[in-house]
């Protein structure tokens, strides 16, 4: 086990440097110098200066590129022009509202789709299977910021008891405030999610429930309750869970639509005005930020899956 | 249930075996069965009814969609399927009706009173559980008050008795780390825990290889043995039946036709199917000769026809309007014996579902009257006559154990090995190497079949595969034909494989489902270029007749054809550029008996036509018997004998062959306590660490410091070849039970 996880590790290196270089080397590709990509439209000829020494465009582009990944490592992503802050800071200040979002959807998406997922597999011709279905089929259907905009309708300009623009509060500071703010972008982005968790659990829990381990265990006369929970459920669970870590990795790597909906102050929003207000520092720290995420779920979500599955723990 | 249906199946039911005797602890009666499907209903289950008696086997014999699994499955309650329409009539476990009871009630019986054992073990256990504890989960669902720690002792005590080695460290580990064999005395272990009163073994060793399944057909006589319990057995391999069985209950086309006595059954069945099915079937303890198949196919189940289900396939029925008319109930058969020693009470009682059971008697030995000049397979107490003939039926060919130079063989292959990397570590290293075939020599003359045995992961399919270079081989020659396989060019190769054709065990997978038969056929021609659309047209209508397969199939699609049916496709695709040498790998062992035949008989008739070579490659020592001129039996790689198939068969040299022709269930009654098997014990080693010396030695009954530290030559002995230092002294060795 521990040579196959050293491999994935080895693996999410090597991607992390590729998409590191993607990274890098996409203010080189937009039109115009580097500099002044980076310096912004109104630099002045000293800032200009300034950050073309920094980014050593005299040097060879493997020095540049060295350069600019040893300063990343030690946090040092560059200034955010508008802002007059390092872009780390910047990251700072918007990824923990991402990751409380983020993780409140989950939350809600878990919560929605584990129930879902189980009658639907369970009991496919029951009427709360097929009322469930609908549900799976609009819930994959709408758009989030459709949905989102909806929500603020209903519980923000209707019922009037929640707020429509969301601020970032975090939880351990005043968990009633946090929820307030966070549970409507969540559930805007929750309810796809939980649509496509809950598939995925439905069909391979029914496709488990049809294998000869579970025939065994009812031949057993183990109650069918206790089949399911501790035969079923956690064969089924194994190809679910690689759709949550992509799922949480996305919510992760900013949702950018939702969060602009609700003016919601996390990365996706951050990215989405850097991007208009073309400051590509922010933008390319903030990138680097995702994909080091999304490579890190990957990487625990092979650590679940031996956790869980003995034949790749002991293999 | 209507009143008249009641009384009806009271009358019947009473008058089956067992019935009103106190020890019929399990008893099925009047059980219907019926699945709603596209075409219909199909009624799987139509009247089934038995009785096992309390420390009886009562084997279960039949076809592929006899119903012969629904029924236990649906009696205890385990079918599943989303279209299953109906399950009604009775299923008594010890007095107590199993189909009334709510499932929680009927879930505290499962296990504890009833228990089963399946077909595939590994599949049968949880993946990611600990085997100890899906054991132990079977003891504390039925007695809650089991502390964890005595559960463990109990289920350790469990797995040493059914014979798993250090069961302490077993106990803790998951089912993908242990074998086959090791999984199935796992499931049994589960299943006699709580000392059932009845367990039901579904085809327990239809996975396994010959060698385990003698160790485990033993293990579940000691279970049954050991609990009292009433044992039903159900199987499709008559043979183990025979070895087995009680009682049987043999069951076509979802009705029970013939019940009857295990001696009885062998020796005079009363039901034509049961004698067909003897008849067709390729045996060790007969002269080989040709084989008697049932025509056509087990019927459809939906809106099955008024009359008997087996009348058009029957050899007796002369289509005679009674059998298309009325359905045969199923009635004591006794009376009507040629013998005229009806002796109701002594022994158990002879049922059949036959209009004419007295005729069916006479169809065992007499042979086919159909096909008049087929030496029929004989009853083991008939005169030998039947025999003579038949051995010199197989004897025609010449057999020459020398090497003729004249006649140049259409294989050569010389010191073959192939080797498997098994990668491992962070870089996936090749940290091993299966040694998948080492060292193999063989060579096939035109017109001859050589019939490679051995049991899985002995590398004979690996083999096969080496010959068309579907595996590059590590090293070694392969000539086809006087034409280096592993030389050849892109060119060349396209040449080569052109005259050698495969046919592949799974006649499902092995056919494009998206194309019709008649274009499954024809794409080697296709492949070939030189036919234009009308002659692959012509060409493929003259293979059909040549299989067997009715022309107007042709533009009928894979799905519309039973798994016999398709093999006959797989078989005329591999004809189409009449090749000089087929492959056949484990043609006929997806098949039923009765198909079995059907498809032997053909490749026998193929043969015969064309000249062409075989290499039979399989697992089941009758079917090579069948087929073969010459055999090689590989163990772990290496050809361990090989030579003529009657010097192989009839004087074995070598421990290993000697095990597994002992080690095959012989399908007749008579004698089986004899017949006292020690089987092979333990499991082939691993193949990427195979033992020094002689591969066989870990299991040798023989084995001496000199096998470690010397490999064993295959070396002339007695006319054929044999891998062992004492292929001398063998002889007192089980003698198996081959009867040239």
């Amino acid at each position: 086990m521990y040579a196959y996880l050293v491999r994935r590790m080895l693996q999410f290196g090597v991607v992390l440097v590729l998409g590191s270089i993607a990274v890098w080397a996409f203010v080189y590709a937009l039109p115009g110098d580097p500099a002044t990509v980076l310096a912004g439209p109104d630099a002045s000829d000293a800032e200009l200066a300034a950050t073309r020494d920094r980014l050593g465009l005299d040097r060879s582009v493997v020095e540049q590129y060295l350069s600019w990944l040893g300063s990343a490592l030690t946090g040092d992503l560059g200034t955010s022009y508008y802002a007059a802050r390092t872009v780390t800071e910047t990251l700072a200040d918007h990824i923990p509202a991402t990751v409380q979002l983020a993780v409140a959807a989950m939350g809600i998406a878990l919560l929605i789709a584990v129930p879902v997922g189980t009658v639907v597999a369970l009991k496919p011709h029951s009427i709360a299977a097929r009322a469930l279905q609908g549900y799976l089929t609009a819930g994959l259907a709408i758009p989030a910021f459709w949905l989102g905009l909806l929500l603020i309708i209903a519980f923000a300009v209707q019922l009037n008891a929640l707020p429509a623009a969301s601020d970032y509060v975090p939880f351990w500071e005043d968990p009633g405030q946090a929820l307030r703010h966070t549970i409507l972008p969540a559930l805007g982005i929750a309810v796809h999610a939980s649509t496509v968790i809950a598939r995925f659990l439905s069909t391979s829990l029914s496709e488990v429930r049809g294998r000869d381990y579970i025939r065994t265990a009812r031949a057993k006369g183990v109650p069918e309750r206790d089949v399911v929970r501790h035969h079923a459920m956690r064969n089924a669970a194994l190809p679910t869970i690689t759709i949550v870590g992509i799922q949480l990795g996305a919510f992760l790597g900013g949702t950018v639509v939702i969060e602009a909906v609700f003016n919601y102050p996390g990365l996706g929003r951050l990215l989405y005005t850097s991007i208009g207000e073309r400051d590509y520092a922010v933008v390319q720290g903030g990138v680097l930020f995702v994909v080091a995420t999304f490579l890190c779920l990957n990487l625990l979500v092979d650590v679940v899956y031996a956790y869980l599955d003995p034949r790749i723990r002991l293999a | 249930m209507s009143a008249a249906h009641t009384r009806e199946s009271d009358r019947r039911t009473a008058s089956e075996p067992g019935a009103g005797r106190a020890e019929a602890v399990l008893s099925i009666r009047d059980l219907v069965v019926e699945f709603t499907t596209p075409a219909g209903t199909v009624r799987a289950v139509d009247s089934v009814g038995y009785n096992v008696g309390r420390a009886e086997t009562l084997g279960v014999v039949g076809e592929t969609g006899s119903g012969k699994s629904v029924t236990v499955l649906s009696a205890l309650g385990l079918l599943r399927a989303p279209n299953l329409r109906k399950v009604t009539g009775q299923v008594l476990l010890d007095g107590e009706s199993l189909l009334d009871l709510p499932d929680r009630e009927l879930r505290r019986r499962l296990g504890r009173d009833v228990a089963m054992i399946f077909q595939d073990p590994i599949s049968a256990l949880n993946p990611v559980q600990r085997v100890g504890h899906q054991i132990a989960e079977g003891i504390r669902v039925h007695d809650p008050g089991v502390s964890a720690k005595a559960a463990r002792a109990r289920v350790v005590e469990l797995l040493g008795k059914v014979g798993v080695p250090h069961p302490e460290a077993r106990f803790d580990q998951y089912p993908h780390q242990f074998s086959g064999g090791m999984c199935q005395r796992a499931v049994i272990a589960m299943a006699i825990a709580n000392r059932p009163k009845v367990l039901i073994a579904d085809e327990p060793t239809t996975a396994l290889d010959v060698s385990v399944q003698a160790q485990i057909l033993e293990l579940l006589r000691v279970a049954a043995d050991e609990t009292g319990a009433a044992t039903v057995l159900i199987t499709h391999d008559l043979g183990v039946v025979a070895e087995t069985a009680d009682r049987v209950c043999v069951m076509y086309a979802g009705r029970v036709v013939e019940t009857a006595g295990v001696e009885q059954i062998f020796a005079q069945p009363r039901h034509p199917y049961t004698a067909s099915l003897l008849n067709s079937l390729p045996r060790l303890d007969m002269p080989a000769g040709r084989l008697t198949p049932i025509p056509g196919q087990p019927p459809d189940l939906v809106d099955a026809a008024p009359g008997c289900a087996f009348a058009p396939r029957c050899p007796i029925g002369r289509d005679r309007a009674v059998c298309h008319e009325r359905r045969p109930e199923l009635l004591p058969a006794d009376l009507a014996g040629p013998d005229g020693q009806a002796s109701p009470g002594s022994g158990p009682a002879s049922f059949s579902a036959c209009h004419f059971p007295a005729e069916a008697a006479g169809l065992v030995g007499a042979g086919d009257s159909g096909s008049p000049g087929r030496p029929a397979v004989t009853d083991g107490a008939s005169s030998a006559t039947a025999d003579d003939a038949s051995h010199e039926t197989t004897d025609d060919a010449p057999h020459e154990a020398t090497e003729d130079a004249s006649d140049r063989p259409v294989l050569r292959i010389t010191e073959v090995v192939k080797r498997f990397p098994v990668r491992s570590g962070v870089f996936a290293r090749p940290s091993a190497w299966v040694h998948a075939v080492d060292g193999v020599s063989l060579r096939i003359r035109p017109g001859q079949t050589l019939g490679l045995v051995g049991e899985s992961g002995c590398g004979k399919s690996t083999l096969a595969r080496l010959l068309l270079r579907l595996h590059e081989a590590s090293s070694g020659e392969i000539v086809v034909d006087g034409d280096d396989v592993g030389r050849a060019g892109k060119a060349e190769l396209r040449r080569i494989r052109r005259r050698v054709q495969m046919v592949f065990q799974d006649p499902y997978a092995s056919l494009n489902p998206r194309l019709t038969v008649g274009d499954n056929v024809a794409e080697p021609l296709r492949l070939d270029g030189g036919f234009s659309r009308a002659a692959r047209r012509r060409r493929v209508l003259e293979l059909f007749g040549r299989v067997g397969l009715r022309p107007e199939h042709a533009d009928r699609f894979p799905s519309e054809f039973s798994g016999g049916q398709r093999q006959r496709v797989a078989i005329a695709r591999a004809l189409a550029l009449e090749p000089r040498l087929l492959i056949l790998d484990e043609p006929v062992s997806a098949l039923d008996v009765s198909v079995q035949a059907q498809v032997l008989n053909l490749l026998d008739d193929l043969q015969r036509e064309s000249g062409m070579a075989y290499l039979f490659v399989s697992h089941d020592l009758s079917v090579v018997r069948q087929v073969a001129d010459e055999v090689a039996v590989m163990y772990l790689g290496t050809v361990v004998e090989s030579g003529p198939v009657e010097r192989v068969y009839a004087d074995p040299r070598h421990p290993y062959t000697r095990a597994l022709l002992a080690s095959v269930p012989v399908p007749d009654p008579a004698g089986r306590d004899r017949r006292r098997r020690t089987p092979l014990g333990g499991d082939v080693p691993s193949p990427s660490d195979p033992p020094s010396g002689c591969r066989f030695r870990t299991r040798c009954p023989l084995a001496e410091q000199r096998c470690a530290d010397e490999e064993p030559p295959l070396r002339p002995t007695a006319g054929g070849r044999t891998a062992c230092h004492f292929a001398e002294d063998t002889h007192h060795l089980r003698q198996p039970a081959v009867r040239p």
